[in-house]
């Protein structure tokens, strides 16, 4: 039985093709561009392409995301928290403390062995907390999103962003380079802000390890370093589990596709 | 006769008026860089030279704004509170709140008729509802901010911008522009946003007739007519009221003992 999982994220869509509830086939990711549904039939087309799979072949599809109700070809969406978590304990299993951020929203959640969800808090108010602020740090920085980690790592004294706000901390980053701080301690700055907005929900939700980090950010080894540092507590980061939701999605779907007993005929169109 | 000057330099602006006799003689006003005291110097420079005055003139600089301590030439610094408090009762007697939005907070000041502050609410954490949350979405929209003023006068079916962060806010006004929405109708929808928040600042000082509305944020005549029409009030705005900061340091210079520092 072939399960598929797709989160439709505001700023990037992932997907994730699963055998048997058990073995990862394949994952993908494209950039949302506001259009969710075109990028997420791209995402999976890409996927069954690699694993040399018909469409037709896709026992069960089921979405999660901000944008998981906008997709017609799907059986069931669930939600992301629900999601991210069932995925991370898949990924990275003793886990029981999840921190996602996304790039609008950011949430940490207590999970169960098996992936429930206990307790969670959520920021969706805000860019402060949410991986977008990285993005446009990146941006007037003018440092390549993919070299902003290895170039914070070197960071000697981090100058911490004092400014809540993700426009008036870019006001405070612009008055630091006037300064001439060195880039690598605005950068780390940067992390350490966002982790202590993590922090903060983390703290809300309550901390048990093991603690894991999902999201586009857990490939950045600064960010986890940071989240550590800030939570003084070890953090464990899988390059898979930017696509955790995506995962627990495609666990999830084939949870319930078990339940019913065999394929549903028919796709929901549009129905759910 | 004595010539006094008020300095203010704000997130976004410098400013500096220049009062004698109590009349504005001399002003100024230009945008901040990175060296604050630079800009600080220029801004008193440039008001004297408006005047046609020189620098040895001046009996007091006083200093105000986010930025006040970069008036490293003055005598005096006073919060940006007590200066639109005060600069507001001089451009208008009658003034009991004041609406300031800057380029980075939003302050209500309730006065007393001395154009005393009797209380005051601020956003200073977030640049939600600032100048900067215009600035940005104006952006978005594919004009400056100091083009959309008039533009959403003719707003006829204005749209619910639901997001109150300015990042989030920028995506919002990006795919109404996508979907086709009239820049006017989005504009519109903004400056309700705008308004209700100031609106919760204001209340919680308490609104009380006349209101002066001032900040660069008060440029802005959709603005304007967008916090009358919620508030059922006329607002009182200056044609100076960017100045209004600088016009109540400069005010602040003349109860000082001349010259001397505090």
């Amino acid at each position: 039985m072939i399960t598929c999982g797709l989160d439709l994220g505001a700023g990037t869509i992932k997907g994730a093709l699963l055998e048997d509830g058990q073995r990862l086939l394949a994952t993908a990711i494209g950039p949302t561009r506001g259009n969710p549904v075109d990028a997420a039939h791209r995402v999976l087309e890409r996927m069954v392409e690699e694993v040399n799979v018909l469409p037709d072949e896709v026992d069960y599809l089921c979405t999660t995301g901000a944008a998981r109700y906008a997709f017609p070809d799907r059986h069931l969406q669930v939600s992301d928290i629900t999601a991210s978590a069932r995925g991370a304990v898949f990924l990275l299993p003793g886990t029981r403390h999840v921190v996602d951020i996304g790039s609008q929203s950011s949430r940490a959640m207590s999970v169960s062995e098996t992936g429930r969800v206990v307790r969670f808090k959520m920021n969706e108010k805000c860019a402060a907390g949410a991986g977008r602020f990285v993005d446009r740090c990146a941006k007037y920085l003018q440092v390549p999103l993919e070299e902003m980690a290895p170039k914070a790592l070197a960071a000697a004294h981090p100058k911490m962003i004092s400014s809540v706000c993700a426009v008036l901390a870019e006001t405070e980053i612009i008055n630091n380079v006037a300064d001439e701080i060195p880039l690598a301690d605005i950068l780390m700055g940067v992390f350490l802000s966002l982790a202590q907005r993590a922090y903060i929900l983390m703290r809300n939700v309550g901390i048990q390890p093991e603690v894991a980090l999902v999201g586009g950010l857990v490939r950045s080894e600064a960010m986890v370093r940071a989240l550590e540092q800030t939570a003084k507590t070890p953090v464990l980061a899988d390059p898979r589990s930017h696509h955790a939701a995506a995962i627990g999605a495609a666990l999830l779907g084939h949870a319930r596709l078990q339940k019913l007993g065999g394929r549903p005929a028919l796709l929901l169109a549009a129905s759910g | 006769m004595t010539l006094v000057a008020g300095v203010d330099i704000g997130s976004t602006t410098a400013k500096c008026a220049l009062i004698e006799d109590g009349r504005i003689v001399g002003k100024s006003l230009a945008p901040v860089g990175v060296e604050l005291v630079k800009d600080a110097e220029r801004a008193l420079e440039q008001a004297l030279a408006e005047a046609r005055r020189d620098r040895g003139e001046v009996r007091v600089v006083t200093g105000t704004g986010y930025g006040r301590f970069k008036v490293t030439f003055g005598q005096f610094t006073v919060t940006e509170i007590g200066c639109h408090a005060k600069g507001a009762h001089f451009l208008f007697p009658g003034t009991r709140l004041v609406l300031d939005i800057g380029g980075q907070d939003t302050k209500a000041i309730k006065v007393d008729p001395n154009g005393e502050v009797v209380d005051f609410a601020m956003n200073d954490k977030c640049a939600a509802g600032t100048g900067r949350f215009l600035d940005v979405c104006a952006g978005a929209l594919g004009y400056d901010v100091s083009e959309i003023g008039a533009l959403s006068l003719g707003a006829r079916h204005p749209v619910k911008v639901t997001n109150t962060c300015t990042v989030f806010a920028e995506s919002e006004v990006t795919s109404y522009v996508a979907r086709g929405k009239d820049p006017k109708d989005i504009l519109a929808g903004l400056y309700g946003g705008i308004v209700s928040r100031s609106l919760s600042l204001m209340q919680r000082v308490g609104v009380e007739p006349e209101v002066t509305f001032t900040g660069g944020v008060s440029k802005n005549e959709g603005m304007v007519r967008t916090l009358e029409r919620r508030l059922a009030l006329r607002v009182n705005v200056s044609p100076l009221s960017q100045y209004v900061g600088a016009v109540g340091a400069a005010l602040y210079g003349l109860e000082r003992p001349t010259g001397a520092p505090a």
